[in-house]
């Protein structure tokens, strides 16, 4: 056993769960059909042969869809512009074309399919020479229509696309902010580290003067940047204001030591580490989480996936800190760990090189509950119309369609469907993960999967 | 024990104080503008006869009564370049304009003169006498200097300044156009002198009772000026803006249904799952337990919505089944105040079977998967090796000795199921649309309608905060051991 390698090991134990296996698999075919969805389904062919020149529109349209092109026609004599947006590539009189496997785009409005057409039904397009004719097999709607006749293929995989993004980009969010507050409260507890009442002091006043020179005195241009519509460039501004407020707050902490001149000032008092960040995970555990994300999301003035994010990131790492400060807790009476504090280590050392890395593989467990938990609110929020925007195509908003008209069956299945195996999945992963990991957090995973 | 009852309920006080600030944030943080909101909903009731003044003075008694005349909280930190009085301006959006140029420009004196001109050449505008063929121009005229009242970027501001030039132009009137030449002015030495230093020197300023949130918590109470509120301690969370109604009246109705299903539901899936949990945890890895374990996976992997959605489908559909309604809690043709209560049961009791199923469903998988886990760490211990040694029956053993020390982590998941099915509840009341708090808080969403949002949350997260607390008391009377700690 001299070289026993843990990941090794671990990863021969999931295997052998053949459940969490197969979903692991179904998960990585998902996430290559979210990453390559332009290729998966879309309106623009893959590849068209149109007398002569060779075109790739799907893959010239990925930046922007209203780009033009002009071509010179050989046998007709004539150019040709192209508008990407608005052409009809299926009653296009070109050599060849190769569709996508689903020839359609989530947003794309078939004309001539509209009214809920069922998987079964009769489809119909428009060919070549503009009669209106049965659809050919590889064109296709696989699993029907909706009112205005949008594929609904094509909007599960845009689904897809929707839910992995909000699922992983909230999880890592909020595994970042419950990985931090976790390890701190679980590892300094109440009474290891002290510092000055000067110090103490200093932080306070800082962290009031670190709100007013961000987003007191500044906050307009985060506000003007997201007026303007540029949300990327508004979330940059929003965290950097972030940072800035913290390196203000660690100045307040490096002013305060200046200050131990005055002798009442230099007492030693414990911080409470412990004890502020139960209290904040127990405040957001007493919070109806959806209640509180449907709230913050009414008084916003327009919906976008980064605000869905942040909300969902933002409530959802308690589940995340109580877990990785049990570990912690555990791991700071282990005997290696007091070992090194006799030798007179350092705490920064301790912490993140010989506590933390122990501490972290059994987070990955919560992380895939996590994930799961993300997905269902996402598409609840979208079945109800609230989260995203309301042209955006989810699976939550497809089966909100679904119910408002019943005969389209396939509007409810297929998106329920789609939803249900997702949360599965992250389940049956979470479920590998915990028995691969350790199998001693059985307990404690299970009361986490409510949060 | 009363100590440790204490010491909790000490614990919540202020975590229903943040809960309460909060709410607050988010009431004030609206987009909407409650004046406007406020006073639509009371125009459509009827009696504003004269349009204009009679607006006004509605508009100025609502802002009276909502308190937005008072500044926002007790205590408030400007820097020395902000205004003190600017929360006394009416409209809302004029108003967050102001603040913004104050922030770009830091000089509340230069932001005031603009205003100033702004206003003044607006009454010029409306007083000039304009020939009718020049009067489709003035009302652009107006709608621009309005407008401009709105806007604070600077490209926007020039442009707007451009087209009121060139409609001068058309009009030809001197003195405007002299007082249309000093607002420029002004706003020219606005971005010109700007408040420099001002704008980062913080100033902490002390409002007193005087201000928005201890209206708002606390009604008159210390208030200089009564105004008829009796504050969200009192259960007053003020008016509806759809309708004008107090929004405790129409929540009073509304939280019963909400309370009675997930009650119901908490109750049924205890019910279900004890037993099931027990038995799967007795047959450890056999048959029974394998499968039942995959079948309430599923259960627990599947969106309430979604099943919601299925089962309306097959059982409340006419080209399937229509075996329940389809949505509501009575038929409201049929149904009569004067029936006795068994008749008014059987009556609504078909509403109630599709959304208690999907109510149930999810915190049974869940319920009943913490049951067998607990049951089979319990049945490993030794004194249940002891009670079988001797020679305790089975029945006995599992019964008596291991069920009561199973059941104790089931006590503290009250606490964490009823904030979820209270939060769940949205999503299904809308579906079956039942007329509680879940529904009632996404019809206020749709027409933001922030105080009913404000009130549905603050009355949820107490609730929350009661369930954690009578799971606290619960578990501190099953496992005494608890209280020492």
């Amino acid at each position: 056993m001299n070289n026993f390698n843990f990941k090794k090991y671990a990863w021969s134990k999931f295997k052998q769960n053949k459940p969490a296996l197969w979903s692991f698999r179904i998960l990585i075919a998902i996430v290559f059909i979210a990453v390559f969805s332009p290729f998966i389904a879309n309106e623009q062919p893959l590849f068209v042969n149109w007398e002569g020149n060779k075109l790739y529109p799907a893959f010239n349209t990925l930046d922007t869809k209203s780009k033009t092109d002009s071509i010179w026609l050989n046998d007709s004599k004539k150019w040709e512009v192209i508008y990407y947006d608005r052409i009809d590539w299926r009653s296009v009189p070109a050599d060849f074309k190769l569709f996508a496997p689903i020839a359609y785009s989530a947003e794309f409005n078939d004309t001539y399919n509209r009214d809920f057409i069922a998987p079964w039904d009769k489809q119909r397009y428009k060919n070549e020479n503009g009669e209106i004719i049965a659809l050919p097999w590889h064109l296709n709607h696989w699993l029907g229509t909706d009112k205005i006749g949008r594929d609904v293929a094509a909007g599960l995989v845009h689904g897809a696309k929707i839910s992995m993004f909000i699922g992983v980009i909230s999880i890592v969010l909020a595994g970042s902010i419950g990985l931090l507050l976790g390890t701190l409260a679980g590892f300094f507890g109440d009474n290891t580290i002290k510092i000055s009442l000067a110090q103490k002091l200093m932080i306070w006043i800082f962290w009031v003067l670190g709100y007013f020179f961000t987003f007191e005195t500044n906050g307009y241009i985060i506000a003007e940047t997201f007026e303007n519509g540029n949300n990327t460039l508004g979330f940059i501004y929003f965290f950097t204001a972030i940072i800035v407020w913290i390196l203000i707050v660690f100045l307040g902490f490096k002013t305060g030591s200046l200050l131990h001149f005055i002798p009442v000032l230099k007492q030693q008092k414990f911080v409470k580490v412990d004890g502020i960040i139960s209290r904040l995970i127990e405040l957001l555990n007493s919070l109806p989480t959806l209640i509180l994300i449907i709230t913050v999301a009414a008084i916003m003035n327009e919906r976008s996936l980064g605000i869905l994010i942040l909300i969902i990131g933002l409530t959802s790492w308690t589940g995340i800190a109580r877990f990785m400060r049990a570990e912690m807790m555990r791991i700071r009476n282990l005997e290696y760990i007091q070992t090194a504090k006799v030798m007179g280590f350092g705490y920064r050392k301790i912490l993140w090189k010989h506590a933390f890395p122990n501490a972290v593989p059994p987070v990955f467990v919560s992380l895939a509950f996590g994930v799961a938990s993300a997905v269902l609110v996402e598409s609840g929020l979208s079945f109800l119309g609230i989260g995203v925007p309301d042209e955006m195509v989810t699976w939550g908003s497809l089966l909100s369609l679904g119910r408002q008209e019943f005969e389209a069956s396939w509007l409810v299945i297929f998106p329920g469907l789609a939803i249900f195996t997702s949360i599965t999945i992250f389940n049956l992963i979470g479920e590998g993960l915990r028995d691969a990991l350790d199998p001693r957090l059985k307990k404690i995973t299970n009361k986490l999967q409510m949060d | 024990m009363l100590l440790y009852i204490v010491k909790r309920i000490l614990i919540f006080i202020p975590t229903l104080f943040l809960i309460s600030l909060l709410a607050f944030v988010i009431s004030i943080n609206s987009p909407a503008d409650p004046v406007e909101q406020l006073t639509r909903a009371a125009s459509m009731e009827g009696g504003v006869e004269d349009k204009n003044s009679a607006e006004n003075s509605v508009k100025n008694e609502i802002r009276k009564k909502l308190g937005l005349d008072l500044p926002v909280f007790y205590i408030s930190m400007v820097s020395w370049a902000d205004c003190d009085t600017l929360h006394l301006i009416s409209d809302k959006k004029s108003r967050e304009n102001l603040q913004r140029l104050v922030k770009k420009y830091g000089n509340w004196q230069n932001v005031q003169n603009y205003n100033s001109q702004l206003i003044q050449f607006h009454n010029q505008v409306k007083s000039v006498e304009f020939t009718s063929e020049q009067l489709e121009i003035s009302n652009d005229l107006s709608f621009l200097v309005l407008n401009l009242q709105q806007v604070n970027h600077h490209e926007s501001i020039e442009q707007n300044f451009v087209e009121i030039d060139n409609k001068i132009q058309i009009i030809n009137n001197s003195s405007l156009k002299l007082a249309f030449q000093d607002v420029k002015k002004s706003y020219e030495y606005l971005i010109n002198h700007s408040g420099g230093i001002h704008r980062y020197l913080p100033k902490i300023k002390i409002n007193g009772l005087q201000n928005q949130y201890h209206l708002w918590l606390l009604g008159d109470l210390g208030l200089d000026e009564k105004r008829g509120k009796n504050g969200v301690l009192m259960g007053d969370f003020g008016n509806s803006y759809s309708d004008n109604q107090p929004i405790i009246q129409k929540i009073g109705s509304k939280f019963f249904y909400s309370f009675i299903l997930v009650i119901l539901s908490i109750f049924i899936s205890y019910l279900v799952s004890i037993p099931l949990g027990i038995y799967a945890a007795y047959k450890k890895d056999q048959k029974f337990d394998r499968i039942s374990s995959v079948f309430v996976f599923m259960l627990y992997s599947l969106p309430g919505y979604f099943v919601g959605t299925i089962l309306l489908y097959w059982f409340a559909n006419p080209d399937n089944f229509v075996w329940f309604p389809i949505g509501g809690v009575k038929d409201a043709s049929i149904y009569q105040e004067k029936w006795g209560v068994l008749q008014k049961i059987s009556h609504q009791a078909p509403y109630f079977v599709l959304p208690l199923i999907t109510y149930t469903y999810s915190s049974f998988a869940f319920i009943s998967r913490m049951i067998r886990g607990s049951m089979v760490e319990v049945l490993q211990q030794d004194y249940i090796r002891t009670a079988r040694a001797k020679g305790l029956s089975e029945k006995r053993v599992i019964l008596v000795h291991a069920l009561r020390n199973s059941l104790l982590p089931i006590i503290t998941m009250i606490a964490d199921i009823f904030p979820a099915a209270l939060g769940g509840s949205v999503i299904l009341e809308t579906i079956f649309s039942i007329p509680g708090l879940g529904l009632e808080i996404y019809t206020a969403v749709i027409s933001t309608d922030i105080p009913m949002i404000v009130a549905v949350f603050t009355l949820t997260g107490l609730l929350t905060v009661v369930g954690y607390l009578v799971s606290d008391i619960l578990y501190a009377i099953a496992d005494p051991r608890i209280t020492i700690k």
